[in-house]
């Protein structure tokens, strides 16, 4: 038999992709940033799906895919970004080549398609995205849209994002490099420097939030809490955005950028560009919301505006602490495995975790960088599994090791952990509810409570009836109704009747004892671990509790 | 009505109802309309001569006539109201009319006759059901005079619910025991008879039912199964206690839980093994219910119908994380608040249901406006309750008169549960979803511009 050689059972090709959490100081050892590995079943997608999400959510465009029809048509009102107005963008417009276009190439038909659509929507912007077989065929994108644009007076802009170009990080920096075209420069009275340290007073300083995609209406909940603060907020990219307030993100202050695998692109250009530095910030969970109010009320140096900035944290804190609490209480303990797309996500995802009172025990990214999976490293706590690119059968696996009582993923993800009889909470883009801002982390809480609570995990446990199981459970319960002498009794028959029998990989004694290993040393550093901000007088600090 | 459904499910059998017409032409219209079917049920259509002199005459004239036209072998008859009331003796009248016509009581060439006292303002139609199963039963038992000492053991199973089941039910129930335990026996069978497919003819009654030599096997069976736990099985009790065929009750199976208790059963009795099918399904509706959980989770929920409906999907919600708020049932009945509080001890004691019986919709209004549910589940005389409160409404039971489909809606087995999940899922998703259809521009803006662009150029 093949010896075991890493935590999970895979290719050995894939091995230095999957590790654990490494002690402080150490450079972690794994592998990422790579193409996915042949024959692997990466959950990643491709070049022009990367650009399509980042993009999609500009509501006005016209989003054309240069392509055959299942580049469009797969990709068809996918995610879950909230319009305030006009929705142009949930159609998926299609040149539709066929085979003959493959032969003699497909730039007729798209410039009459980009006519048709001008006829039709009147748009203000186009995004003509490149698929792989257009630059196999090599037509010319940028050319047809050089002169659709002056036939038209529109920008029309080309997206390469040709799917064999690389992995989805490569399609993030082609939706960027769009957006840069549609970023006007700003007129001369707001142009300028930009540093709040020579004019600590900016008056109505003026932000965008950049990675924020509005699934289910995210930006509706974290748009006002900054213009309480006082600050403008001129667009978030690119969610609920629109061709006109892109074209405006170069008069802002500051950028603040959530989804960094997409956005740091962007917001280092503009930095370069227009000199308009930026914040890294999340607006998931209590503690990130405060951080990325605290920071931004810091960087404009404006007394009124920290005032103002912890009246809001705390009278939103106030507001869903009884409900978060109560989650808590039926939550805390529970154990958690997060596949996500980009760090950003996954990183503010533990601290959200850590507020519930829940643990993380496997952490992974699609798209994760060498300095983003150190800081993840930093972040949990030893024993956690951290995975780099991670196909179906590890993750199944590393559930099961693991020990995983939820995972919070996509769609692709989610039916491993239901068929492991493991909770599930989707954090991508086709979730209807928001995550984001207070209500938002309400709505997470209560979520991660339905899925780990339910009672059908109790029903799965016995996957096949066993009448002999079914006769003593009855009578346990029987005596447990009348009384609770066989309390004991009863509990044992469960132990016996329930246990899932798959559920028992071929471990070996040291892996099992491995895994639940839960060293005293670093939790107790994570505990006391200084807090980023100050704690104001009210309630009890959620996230540092419980340890 | 409850005993019209009974013998409804015996082959080639009339029913009588002796009283005033409208008896039977409100119950024909009332289960016509929920399992679309021809319903035809004779009455002994009181006058007010017949109200104030007894109903002895029109009762016989009813008799004769039924036997002329239908030519049946069994006749039910089921007593109203007035003819209660006004005191008369049906089965003196029955013996009479036997008499007179030559009837004798050979279940082989003779009409059997059995009456049952079914008053509307005795109990509801589930009493009625049960009465007449126990009349039934007791009448070809009886009439096997002599023999009756002597049991020949067939091996069979009888099963008997006390509520009736839909005719998809129970084809569902006859497969799984032709599946499991071989030779049964079901009584009341309904599944062709209200559900019947389009033939050449118009038989004068419809074919199907319990065979009558069926029925009068079944003190013979080696052990009875009754379907439902609320409501006291006569039939089964009467089996029992008079011929010794040991009684089992176990709930509707509906839900993972019934429908695991209803297979421990058929094994104990049988000691046949599950068959991989049903192994296979009870897998799919695990399977559907983790694949569903967020959305029912926590899902308030309002449940009414006839007791032991209302029991098992109960038990069922509450299996599913749904929190069923409201627990209600028209009969009167003392065990129920008691079982279905037995049943939230066992499952999820933290929950506090407001549970009522012997109520009438008017109180299930003002119950739901206290309790406040997201869905009703229940029969479809709650639709009013249903529109004023802007609730959906997932119908089960009877009568289901305002949709089709009421003859084939499957509730039993793990099939049967897995179909009920999809659709209370799939209701709530249709009152919650919220897709809405893309906004675009109005088409007249870019009329406008268009010329614009014209005028300019």
């Amino acid at each position: 038999m093949k010896e075991k050689a890493g935590i999970v059972d895979t290719l050995e090709e894939r091995q230095p992709y999957i590790t654990r959490k490494q002690e402080k100081g150490q450079t972690i050892p794994l592998a990422c940033d790579n193409n996915s590995l042949a024959g692997a079943i990466s959950q990643r997608a491709c070049v022009y799906s990367g650009a399509r999400v980042v993009l999609n959510p500009v509501t006005d465009a016209v989003h054309l895919v240069h392509g055959p029809i299942g580049c469009a048509g797969y990709t068809w009102d996918i995610r879950g970004a909230k319009s305030s107005g006009i929705e142009t963008n949930r159609s998926s417009f299609s040149t539709d080549m066929k085979e003959i276009d493959v032969i003699f190439g497909g730039e007729k038909k798209l410039s009459n398609a980009i006519d048709e659509l001008v006829g039709l929507y009147h748009p203000p912007v186009i995004f003509v995205y490149s698929t792989c077989i257009v630059g196999i065929i090599g037509d010319d994108l940028e050319a047809i849209c050089n002169t659709a644009s002056q036939n038209h007076n529109i920008p029309v802009l080309p997206v390469k994002s040709e799917g064999f170009k690389g992995n989805k990080s490569d399609g993030y920096k082609a939706a960027c490099d769009a957006l840069k075209k549609l970023i006007k420069i700003p007129p001369k009275e707001v142009a300028g420097e930009k540093k709040p340290e020579v004019s600590p007073e900016v008056r109505n300083p003026k932000i965008n939030i950049l990675g924020d995609f509005n699934v289910a209406g995210d930006v509706w909940l974290i748009k006002p809490l900054f213009e309480q603060m006082g600050t403008e907020v001129i667009v978030s990219m690119t969610g609920d955005s629109t061709a006109k307030s892109i074209s405006r993100a170069a008069e802002a202050d500051l950028n603040l950028v959530q989804c960094s695998g997409s956005m740091t692109y962007l917001a280092k250009w503009m930095q370069k560009e227009y000199g308009i530095p930026y914040l890294s910030a999340s607006f998931f969970g209590i503690e990130d919301i405060s951080l990325a109010l605290r920071k931004t009320a810091e960087y404009f140096g404006s007394e009124e505006m920290k005032k103002k900035a912890e009246e809001i944290l705390e009278t939103g804190t106030n507001r869903i602490m009884p409900e978060i609490s109560r989650v808590r209480e039926r939550v805390k303990g529970k154990r958690a495995a997060i596949y996500m797309g980009g760090p950003a996500k996954a990183l503010t995802l533990i601290k959200g975790f850590a507020e519930l009172g829940m643990e993380v025990v496997i952490i992974g990214t699609q798209t994760g960088q060498k300095e983003d999976y150190e800081q993840i490293s930093y972040s949990v706590r030893n024993g956690t599994v951290i995975v780099d690119d991670a196909n179906p059968l590890e993750l199944a696996e590393l559930l099961v090791k693991q020990k995983a009582d939820l995972m919070v993923a996509g769609v692709k993800e989610r039916f491993i952990a239901y068929k492991l009889g493991i909770a599930f909470c989707d954090f991508n883009h086709d979730r209807v509810v928001e995550f984001e801002g207070f209500d938002g982390f309400v709505n997470f809480a209560r979520e991660v409570d339905a899925s780990i609570n339910s009672p059908v995990w109790k029903a799965v446990r016995q996957r096949t009836l066993k009448p002999e199981a079914m006769e003593l459970k009855r009578a346990a319960v029987k005596e447990r109704i009348s009384g609770e002498p066989h309390a004991k009794e009863y509990k044992d028959m469960e132990d016996m009747a329930v246990e899932p029998e798959f559920l028992h990989p071929k471990l070996d004694a040291a892996a099992e004892n491995q895994v639940l290993e839960r060293p005293q040393d670093d939790e107790m550093e994570l505990c006391n671990r200084k807090p980023l901000y100050h704690v104001p007088a009210y309630g009890k600090r959620p996230c540092f509790q419980g340890y | 009505m409850g005993s019209a459904l009974a013998f409804k499910g015996i082959e080639n059998t009339m029913v009588l109802y002796h009283g005033s017409q409208g008896c039977s032409t409100y119950m024909r219209l009332h289960l016509a309309h929920h399992f679309r079917e021809p319903v035809d049920i004779a009455s002994s259509s009181l006058s007010e001569k017949g109200a104030v002199y007894g109903g002895r005459e029109n009762l016989k004239k009813g008799l004769r006539n039924v036997i002329n036209r239908y030519n049946p072998k069994v006749i039910g008859v089921a007593t109203t109201c007035l003819a209660e009331t006004i005191g008369d003796d049906v089965p003196a009248i029955i013996r009479e009319f036997k008499e007179e016509e030559g009837i004798g009581d050979d279940p082989e060439k003779d009409i059997i006759i059995i009456s049952v006292s079914t008053p509307s303002y005795g109990e509801s139609h589930v009493s009625g059901y049960i009465k007449a199963l126990e009349a039934v039963v007791r009448k070809f038992a009886e009439n096997q005079g002599e023999e009756r000492a002597i049991k020949i053991p067939n091996g069979k199973l009888n099963l008997i619910p006390v509520e009736s089941l839909s005719p998809a039910d129970v084809r569902e129930i006859k497969e799984i025991l032709e599946a499991t335990a071989g030779n049964f026996i079901f009584l009341p069978d309904i599944s062709e008879t209200f559900d019947a497919p389009l033939r050449d003819d118009l038989p004068k009654i419809a074919p199907g039912g319990t065979s009558i030599s069926e029925i009068a096997d079944m003190p013979n069976s080696r052990a009875s199964l009754g379907l439902g736990i609320v409501s006291k099985n006569l039939a089964l009790e009467y089996l029992e206690g008079y011929y010794g065929v040991p009684g089992h009750s176990v709930p509707i199976p509906i839900g993972l839980s019934n429908t695991d208790n209803f297979f421990t059963e058929l094994v104990n009795i049988f000691g046949c093994p599950i068959p991989d099918k049903y192994q296979a399904e009870r897998g799919r509706l695990l399977d559907a219910m983790v694949d569903v959980h967020k959305y029912l989770y926590g899902v308030k929920a309002a449940v009414y119908g006839d007791p032991d409906l209302v029991f098992s999907l109960t038990t069922f919600m509450l299996e599913l994380g749904m929190h069923p708020v409201l627990v209600a049932t028209g009969s009167k009945s003392r065990d129920f608040g008691m079982k279905i509080r037995q049943i939230f001890k066992e499952i999820r004691p933290e929950l506090e249901p407001v549970v009522l019986d012997g109520i009438d919709f008017d109180s299930l209004n003002d119950a739901v406006s206290d309790c406040n549910p997201d869905i009703l589940i229940g029969n479809s005389n709650g639709r009013y309750i249903a529109k004023a409160r802007d609730i959906p409404l997932v119908r089960v039971g009877l009568p289901i008169h305002d949709r089709v489909g009421a003859q084939r809606i499957l509730t039993v087995g793990y099939k049967g549960s897995l179909e009920l999940l999809d659709r209370i899922t799939n209701t709530i998703l249709e009152a919650t979803d919220t897709f809405t259809a893309p906004v675009q521009a109005e088409p007249a803006a870019y009329a406008s511009q268009g010329t614009e662009e014209e005028c300019m150029e």
